[in-house]
């Protein structure tokens, strides 16, 4: 049998079909985000179906996650994504107790118990400072490629301290570092640095290890690196971490099938 | 008791409303179809999930006709009083007398949310130098600016102190306007040192006694202002009087309170709970009505929860709020993705806890002035929903923030360790502007998260 999981998310799609007999993934594709997110939804998953010679009837059911999941028509029940990355993760690494997230939108921090249930969470505000748009506006900024953000905060001799609570302040604050002369590179440790301390604020007094750290933002590159010399422990990037979340999704959905077949 | 409990809108409250008036279903003089009340501009009821209860509709309309009863009450020659952020303790002495109202102006934060940033009060005050990053308490500004939402009253009385910094400035901005306010202080409740007399205050907090002298002679001022107001002396016998009429309204309020969150299937939704508490702090301008809403509500709650009846399923996560929200609309949500109401702690447990009636009246006044949860420190009200968590059971916290306020910078975090620590139960933060509905997919998402992981955690 066959289950799927769509995580909406605010910058991408992303969706993963799993086999449940071994759940083990079979499928997958990634799309951009935008207006129309159910048609984009749909047009994602229909391509990943075709692309691996996979008929819709056989897919016996679909949890959708993510910001937009609620749009998301071709769903059969919606779960959040802070449910939902507990479970990929947890799949992924089972001995995993601390689930730092970081999307393009919102970060959060999930604490989990043994079995991967989340045990409490904390989630960013409205603001985008701790996030990948942060990222994002850092890199057009500076007129440089996202990934080339890590490389450039490992040449870093200086980091600079970005002070502002708030992503439009902050650009703001860069431009003043510009003129200044400050280096590139020192913005960018700088920015990565100030994002790790949103998630370290997140976190409280205690993160419990292993920590791991998924998310489109784990895989650029520093990040991570910035995390851990923020939290002074180690930080695990999750295998596939953009894809955690259609992963626990799928993973759900099987779940739920299972269940009311019982 | 309404044939099914259940949550319904404005347009199925007029249905409903049809039903209950062909069935001779008593009203009282405000009452009314809800739905007229969206003509005055309070366009937020449209949104809003209601309790199809009689109980529910005559204390909807009991809030909704405040401003009305203000304006009999100024016709009739009374004197109206507009007692600022002490929430419980002057309404309590100012309704032992005979011609006077007094009514809460603080209740102004809640016209942006009810009339959708509509009436323009939040400009003005950003006009008068208060914006965004105070209180939306600030909206009262505006309505005192226009005149449209209350009578301007005869008197202020605003406490400062150990209160809401922003709050404070917002009142002095008001005085600055041409309102002027007596003021008086509260100071930050204290532990006693080992050589002070130490006087235990309701809701089991305590205070040096020199520190309950110090409230009782700001009371006494009161107290003296008013009589001048009034034209009346206010004697122990009428003072201890109105102290009964208040804890008549504090017992039915801790019964509701009491069935409401420990029920097996939550018998009144959010919403209705947290109106009918905010009744505590004023009495929505009429003390007896407010007895009489709040009995009527009781019997109602306590048919269903004898019935076995709720308006939610029987595996609604059991939530624990604190604060106030800004924007009415999310208690609704918490029920939508799942959840219930078991606890709450608006900010005023002190005005929901009984005043001593074994005591000289001003000093038992003084005693609950002092336990207001405002006045102490943040810890001190973790203890206390601590306290109440145990009491009613419930499996997680929402700490709703309220942009601006500052009540205390910390108490988000310093609630949430206390909480964790004694119960390892999760705890979560939002921030509810007075209206959220560009943010609802977020605030959704979080409600609903929160509501996933209690029933997660339920699976052993």
């Amino acid at each position: 049998m066959i289950c799927a999981g769509i995580d909406a998310g605010s910058r991408a799609i992303k969706t993963i079909l799993i086999d449940t007999e071994n759940m083990q993934v079979i499928a997958k594709g990634l799309a951009d985000q935008g207006v129309e997110q159910d048609r984009l939804a749909s047009e994602l998953f229909k391509r990943v179906l075709k692309k691996n010679g996979i008929n819709k009837k056989d897919v016996a059911a679909i949890v959708a996650t993510g910001y937009g999941r609620s749009a998301v028509s071709i769903a059969d029940t919606t779960i959040t994504e802070i449910t939902c990355h507990a479970v990929g993760v947890h799949h992924l690494v089972p001995e995993a107790m601390t689930v730092i997230d970081i999307g393009g939108q919102d970060s959060k921090l999930l604490r989990l118990d043994t079995a991967g249930r989340v045990r409490d969470f904390a989630m960013n505000d409205r603001c985008a400072a701790g996030t990948g748009r942060f990222l994002e506006v850092v890199a057009e900024r500076l007129g440089v490629e996202l990934e080339s953000l890590g490389r450039m905060a490992a040449n870093s001799q200086d980091p600079a301290a970005i002070s502002s609570m708030c992503v439009v302040f902050a650009e703001t604050e860069i431009t003043g570092l510009l003129v200044s002369g400050t280096a590139s590179e020192d913005i960018v440790a700088g920015v990565q640095a100030s994002i790790a301390a949103r998630i370290i604020s997140m976190a409280g007094r205690n993160a419990e290890t292993p920590i791991i750290f998924t998310g489109g933002v784990a895989m650029v590159s520093g990040m991570a690196d910035a995390m851990q010399t923020a939290l002074g422990q180690t930080v695990s990037i999750c295998p596939d971490p953009q894809m955690t979340g259609a992963l626990g999704a799928a993973i759900l959905a099987s779940k739920q099938l299972k269940k009311a077949s019982t | 008791m309404s044939d099914i409990p259940k949550r319904i809108t404005l347009q199925e409250w007029d249905l409903r409303y049809e039903q209950l008036e062909k069935a001779g279903t008593y009203e009282p003089d405000y009452g009314g179809p809800l739905s007229r009340h969206v003509e005055d501009g309070d366009q937020r009821l449209l949104k809003l999930r209601y309790d199809n209860s009689a109980a529910a509709l005559r204390l909807w309309n009991f809030l909704l006709t405040e401003e009305d009863r203000l304006h009999q009450a100024r016709a009739a020659g009374r004197k109206i009083v507009g007692t600022m952020k002490d929430l419980g303790t002057v309404p309590v002495m100012a309704y032992c007398f005979e011609n006077i109202v007094a009514f809460y102006p603080d209740g102004a934060w809640w016209i942006p949310c009810v009339m959708e940033l509509g009436a323009g009060l939040l400009e003005i005050a950003d006009s008068l130098g208060i914006d965004e990053s105070f209180c939306p308490v600030r909206a009262m500004l505006g309505a005192f600016v226009t005149g449209a939402h209350f009578p301007i009253p005869d008197m202020l009385v605003c406490s400062v102190g150990a209160t809401c910094d922003d709050f404070s400035a917002i009142a002095q901005r008001l005085n600055g306007l041409g309102h002027p306010i007596f003021w008086w202080e509260i100071p930050h409740r204290r532990r006693p040192e080992p050589d002070e007399t130490a006087v235990n205050l309701p809701g089991g907090f305590s205070a040096p006694k020199c520190q309950v002298e110090f409230v009782k002679s700001q009371l006494e001022r009161i107290k003296t202002t008013l009589e001048g107001l009034a034209g009346e002396k206010l004697d122990e016998r009428k003072l201890s009087a109105g102290i009964k009429k208040a804890n008549q309204v504090r017992r039915y309020l801790t019964e509701l309170r009491h069935l409401a969150f420990t029920a097996e299937r939550c018998p009144l939704p959010a919403l209705e709970m947290l109106i009918a508490e905010m009744l505590a702090i004023h009495f929505c301008s009429d003390r007896q009505e407010t007895i009489n809403v709040l009995k009527e509500l009781l019997d109602e709650v306590t048919s269903r929860v004898r019935a076995g009846k709720g308006i939610l399923d029987a595996d609604a996560a059991r939530i624990f709020w604190v604060n106030p929200v800004a924007d009415l609309q999310v208690m609704n949500l918490l029920e939508d993705c799942g959840g219930r109401i078991c606890g709450t702690e608006y900010l005023f447990t002190h005005a929901l806890d009984i005043i001593p009636e074994d005591l000289p009246p001003l000093e038992a006044l003084a005693q609950m002035a002092l336990a207001d949860p405002m006045a102490g420190s943040s810890i001190d009200r973790a203890e206390r929903i601590c306290g109440d968590i145990r009491l009613f059971g419930a499996e997680a916290v929402l700490i709703s923030r309220i942009p601006g306020a500052s009540h205390c910078a910390l108490e988000g975090l310093v609630i949430s360790e206390i909480v964790r620590d004694k119960f390892d139960i999760p705890v979560l933060e939002i921030e509810v502007p007075p209206v959220t509905d560009s943010m609802r997919p977020t605030v959704h998402t979080r409600l609903e998260a929160l509501v996933e992981t209690v029933k997660a955690r339920r699976q052993k």
